[in-house]
């Protein structure tokens, strides 16, 4: 058999994105400072999302300048890489590339990971699939979306998802607030689901969480029955994370500070995702948990150690959200 | 019968395991559940081993084998290498090789008579799997893909192959294993069926994503429904009870 030409890069199932050739441009051009980069959006916002399959609606161009390349060239980069993220409901043929993006949604554990994949991906009138336009893998770079707890309540992931973060809360005070949430209260409280990859430009965030906040208010009036617009009123959003935290958090004494070197002075939470600090400061109550997903070892957080964040933030505190979202993507 | 399982969430059973004729590698560190599944399927028949290769859990695409020998990579250490020789009965040879594509079970698929190889294999390599494991070594591509041991699965009795294989190819296959093949997946719609399945001749174990059409397919390619251990078993019993004791 004559051996044709293989692309390469389709041998295994797709796997971390990072390790393609064209998502470490990407991943180049993103740590260069934002300031030096085009930002393009395009403002034709379409009424309805019910109708497009395709939303095309945030089309965001990375484009990087001149002196962009003069400074990859020293790193020895292949130069400047375009990228067009294009916005999509979630559909089924995303399966394989969500699950990958949720695989340590709850820790180590083993769960319906595939029924809640299939929870989300049925869920096409709110959520966000992000993808790049002409990849012909079609492999989504990120998910978000929000789950009505009590939409979902007989659904085994679901009730496995309650199990595990009730064993997991070991603060007294807050399981109280965690219980009321998965039992009397669920109907009000929406899972808001956010997974990416790490080297996600930054600038998609502020459209991303804009278009699923729209996407929830657009569905309180245009679900066809009222069960189904009731179940997007949401009062609250209940979310699942994954934070940094200092190893010696806990300890608050001067020789502990006298300790800490220069390259020690780090915070005492590292957030992997910006937005989950501002949802941090503006949440309702929160707990950590240990994780026992094996973190990597880098010299920046050798001091860390991998957390799990759970939050409640009030639906009524979401604007502020907003705002706070778009200055701190402007600022870095 | 094939069994559906998951190794901590992952579905790529093949990745985490290695199951041949006269034994069955394990990965170190998955739930006790998951090594459980493979000693009730087959404590009786054939050992089950845990073990890592140079330090790795994805032994299933590291290691290549069937019932006369293992093949492992440079990168499995002293110890991992004892520790199997110790473990595997007598007739199984154990071998550690020097090839450069060190992930010999994307590299090569074979059962106990046939072996398909990729293209850009040393001669020497050749050689010791012809000479190891007993087989006649091909080396092919499979739709287009030069990792063979990724995108086919085949036993004694069948095998599965790449969906986008085209007929021709299939035939071509299906001639040089003299075995019959299909193109299908496996764990819903997945291409890399070396990586979602493990066979032998009388059993299979894929992840729990697989459809039932998919594993109702893999039953009867590999045909699994009527197929017992102790007609291929029986040859080997007195050897491997003798490295039990």
């Amino acid at each position: 058999m004559p051996r044709r030409p293989t692309r390469r890069r389709r041998m295994l199932n797709p796997q971390p994105l990072t390790f393609s050739p064209f998502a470490r441009s990407v991943a180049q051009i993103a740590s260069i400072h934002v300031d030096r980069c085009q930002t393009h959006k395009s403002k034709d916002q379409k009424g309805s999302p019910l109708n497009s399959k395709d939303k095309g609606i945030w089309k965001h161009t990375l484009e990087g300048k001149n002196d962009l390349s003069e400074s990859s060239e020293e790193e020895g980069s292949g130069g400047v890489v375009q990228a067009d993220f294009v916005f999509f409901d979630p559909k089924l043929d995303d399966f394989h590339g969500v699950k990958i993006l949720l695989q340590t949604y709850l820790d180590d554990t083993q769960w319906d990971l595939s029924g809640f994949v299939d929870l989300i991906l049925a869920q096409t009138t709110v959520g966000t699939v992000v993808k790049i336009e002409g990849d012909d893998d079609n492999t989504p770079f990120s998910i978000v979306t929000a789950l009505n707890l009590r939409r979902y309540k007989d659904h085994k992931c679901i009730k496995e998802l309650k199990e595990f973060l009730l064993k997991v809360c070991l603060e007294k005070d807050v399981i109280k607030d965690l219980r009321l949430f998965m039992g009397e209260q669920a109907n009000d409280v929406g899972l808001l689901v956010s997974q990416r990859v790490v080297n996600l430009p930054p600038q998609l965030l502020p459209p991303l969480y804009d278009a699923l906040f729209d996407e929830v208010s657009w569905a309180t009036e245009d679900e066809p029955t009222e069960e189904l617009r009731n179940f997007f009123c949401f009062k609250c959003y209940l979310l699942v994370s994954k934070i940094y935290k200092h190893k010696n958090a806990n300890q608050k004494n001067k020789r502990n500070l006298k300790r800490r070197s220069a390259s020690d002075s780090g915070d005492e939470i590292v957030y992997i995702k910006p937005e989950d600090e501002i949802f941090h400061k503006l949440s309702l109550w929160s707990f950590s948990f240990p994780m026992q997903t094996q973190q990597v070892e880098t010299q920046e957080l050798k001091n860390y150690r991998l957390m799990g964040l759970v939050m409640a933030v009030e639906a009524a505190k979401i604007p502020t959200f907003r705002q706070e979202l778009q200055s701190l993507i402007v600022e870095t | 019968m094939a069994t559906r399982l998951m190794f901590e969430n992952s579905c790529e059973v093949g990745v985490f395991s290695k199951l041949t004729n006269a034994f069955c590698l394990v990965a170190i560190g998955g739930s006790e559940s998951f090594y459980s599944t493979f000693e009730a399927e087959l404590a009786d028949v054939i050992p089950v081993v845990k073990t890592s290769i140079g330090g790795n859990r994805i032994i299933g695409r590291l290691c290549v084998g069937n019932k006369n020998g293992l093949l492992l990579p440079h990168t499995t250490t002293d110890q991992e290498l004892q520790h199997l020789r110790n473990s595997l009965p007598d007739q199984v040879v154990v071998q550690r090789i020097e090839e450069r594509l060190s992930a010999l079970g994307n590299c090569i698929a074979c059962n106990d008579h046939v072996a398909l190889a990729h293209t850009d294999l040393d001669r020497e390599t050749e050689e010791i799997i012809a000479d190891v494991l007993g087989v006649e070594v091909f080396r092919q591509t499979i739709a287009g893909n030069i990792l063979v041991g990724s995108y086919c699965s085949f036993s004694n009795r069948g095998g599965l192959v790449h969906p986008h294989t085209s007929i021709e190819d299939l035939d071509e296959l299906s001639t040089l294993l003299q075995v019959p093949l299909v193109a299908g997946t496996v764990n819903r719609g997945s291409e890399v069926i070396g990586a979602g399945l493990t066979v032998n001749d009388w059993t299979a174990f894929c992840g729990s994503d697989t459809t039932a059409t998919e594993l109702s397919v893999i039953e009867s390619v590999f045909k699994l429904r009527e197929a017992q251990p102790n007609a291929v078993v029986d040859e080997m019993r007195k050897s491997l009870i003798d490295s039990y004791v």
